[in-house]
């Protein structure tokens, strides 16, 4: 069995799950950037409305890619076209993992340069964007963590529950994160400070949904068949 | 001759259904039908011969690929096509048949716009905007337009109407010209086998019942209406699949006809009536009931 990965094919494969899905990934784009004319207004209730209308984007734009490349795929039964192209378990993987990354990802990256450029362009303390950045880290988490399931599990029901509980939890993760003074203090500076906990929790992040996706590349990735 | 596939001793189990100890191959060139009730065991034979599935024990080979180790290999020579296949509703045939040209080189585009005309479809319009026949159809041609040396058809006519289902047969009776190609089809409709097959093989309960030549199938099978008492042990014949009696009238389903049956029959008692051949559906259900048809 050969474990070399057909690039050319999950090139192709990727910009098809591109080419599906650019239009709504263009409208969620089009809301985050409503969201940060928002923040950028510095207001009080612009601030607090446009920081949940992006809150509110980011876990749309998170959740859609993946609900729309795997569960609606299998559900209306388009997976079997794929499938029936000569692709291996892996070549597969790679392929809907790139896809999601990449469709989920320029959205993602987008709305955070623009959220920093908001912070640092207008009076909203520079220092927020270390509070912002951990807080877009969750979300790379939870969409890491939700696509990781979506991968391997098929029932509808536990991949809607991964997906609202890991993103609903982004809540609690503010509120915790608010009350490390280490973290919250100088958010409320124009001093850019990676305190510890900061730069640890960023990290742990980061570290987390390399594993995910790691693992999923490599579990599923092996398998000798699809079924 | 390199078969177009060969399974030896192949199993599959799953937590509610078992496909057990199947072996069969096909010839290249050949058309197999293969024929059995929904959850017979057919979808998972052709996910096995796909490399989509891996048995649990046995042997898979696709056009000389060992299966599934050299699945991807195998598939740019097979064109799979299965009744729960969907294609992408938010885009055009155009759009699909670009994808699909791309990953086989063999792609044929004057067959495909054949194809195109033939089926009636609009390779521009959305396929949310398509009937399941249509939508059928253009499946069917993102198969046949890349030129596969095996077409694998999992139930290609179920839900077609009556107009799509003879277009449909009719397309494929043309690509079954090419004595190059190969083809399995399956399906639970014997009408469509019938019409289209060189061999049937018959699938039930995971387990392959029969496998032969179409005419020896309807060569070798009759039914027998007979007058009198039937012995008790003419069910146990050889030749004999199923005995029924009706008052004094006798139906014997024959596995293996031969002209001395009547003179046997005679000899046990019985006033031979009427000899008829049987139809394949007929042939099925008897086979499937009996446990085996050879």
């Amino acid at each position: 069995m050969s474990f070399a990965p057909n690039l050319p094919l999950i090139r192709l494969l990727v910009v098809k799950d591109w080419q599906l899905f650019q239009k709504q990934l263009a409208a969620y784009v089009l809301a985050g950037i409503i969201a940060l004319a928002l923040l950028g207004l510095a207001k009080p209730w612009a601030f607090h409305l446009g920081a949940t209308l992006l809150l509110v984007v980011l876990v749309a734009a998170a959740c859609f890619a993946i609900s729309t490349s795997l569960l609606v795929e299998r559900k209306e039964q388009t997976l079997a076209f794929v499938m029936s192209l000569p692709v291996t378990p892996l070549d597969f993987t790679l392929a809907k993992l790139a896809g999601n990354l990449l469709t989920f990802g320029v959205p993602y990256l987008v709305l955070l340069g623009g959220t920093a450029m908001v912070i640092l362009g207008t009076p909203i303390p520079d220092g927020f964007v270390v509070f912002a950045v951990l807080v877009f880290g969750h979300v790379l988490l939870a969409y890491g963590l939700s696509l990781a399931v979506a991968m391997r599990v098929e029932s509808e029901g536990w991949n809607t529950f991964v997906m609202i509980a890991s993103m609903v939890l982004v809540n609690p993760f503010i509120m915790v994160i608010g009350q490390i003074d280490a973290i919250a203090g100088p958010a409320r500076t124009d001093a850019i400070t990676w305190s510890a906990p900061a730069l640890a929790i960023l990290a742990a992040q980061i570290l987390l949904f390399a594993l995910a996706i790691a693992w999923t590349a490599w579990s599923l990735g092996r398998r000798p068949a699809f079924y | 001759m390199i078969p177009a596939f060969a399974v030896q001793s192949l199993s599959k189990r799953y937590p509610h259904f078992a496909l057990e100890d199947v072996s069969l191959s096909l010839q290249p060139g050949t058309v197999m039908g293969l024929v059995g009730a929904n959850g017979a065991g057919k979808t998972t034979l052709l996910r096995l011969l796909s490399g989509l599935a891996a048995p649990d024990a046995g042997t898979v080979e696709v056009l000389g690929h060992r299966l599934p180790e050299a699945q991807a290999d195998a598939r740019r020579e097979v064109g799979l096509a299965s009744e729960d296949m969907r294609l992408y509703r938010g885009r055009s045939l155009d759009w699909h048949i670009d994808l699909v040209r791309q990953i086989f080189p063999s792609w044929d585009d004057d067959y495909a716009a054949t194809l195109v005309r033939r089926f009636d479809l609009k390779p521009q319009q959305t396929l949310g905007g398509y009937s399941h026949g249509q939508r059928v159809k253009a499946l069917l041609l993102l198969c046949l337009a890349r030129r596969p040396k095996l077409l694998l058809l999992d139930e290609p006519t179920t839900g077609l109407d009556p107009v799509a289902r003879l277009e449909v047969l009719e397309a494929l009776a043309d690509v079954l010209r090419d004595e190059r190609r190969s083809v399995l089809f399956s399906s639970h409709n014997t009408a469509d086998v019938e019409q289209l097959a060189d061999r049937i093989a018959f699938l039930h309960a995971g387990r392959l019942v029969a496998d032969a030549d179409k005419e020896s199938f309807l060569d070798q099978w009759r039914r027998v209406l007979c007058l009198g008492a039937a012995p008790p042990t003419l069910a146990a014949w050889p030749e004999v699949a199923a005995v029924r009696s009706a008052g004094s009238q006798v139906e014997v389903r024959v596995r293996a006809w031969r002209e001395d049956l009547s003179d046997r029959l005679a000899a046990a008692g019985l006033r031979v009536e009427r000899v008829d051949p049987m139809s394949l559906e007929e042939i099925f259900v008897t086979a499937v009931r009996t446990g085996g048809a050879a």
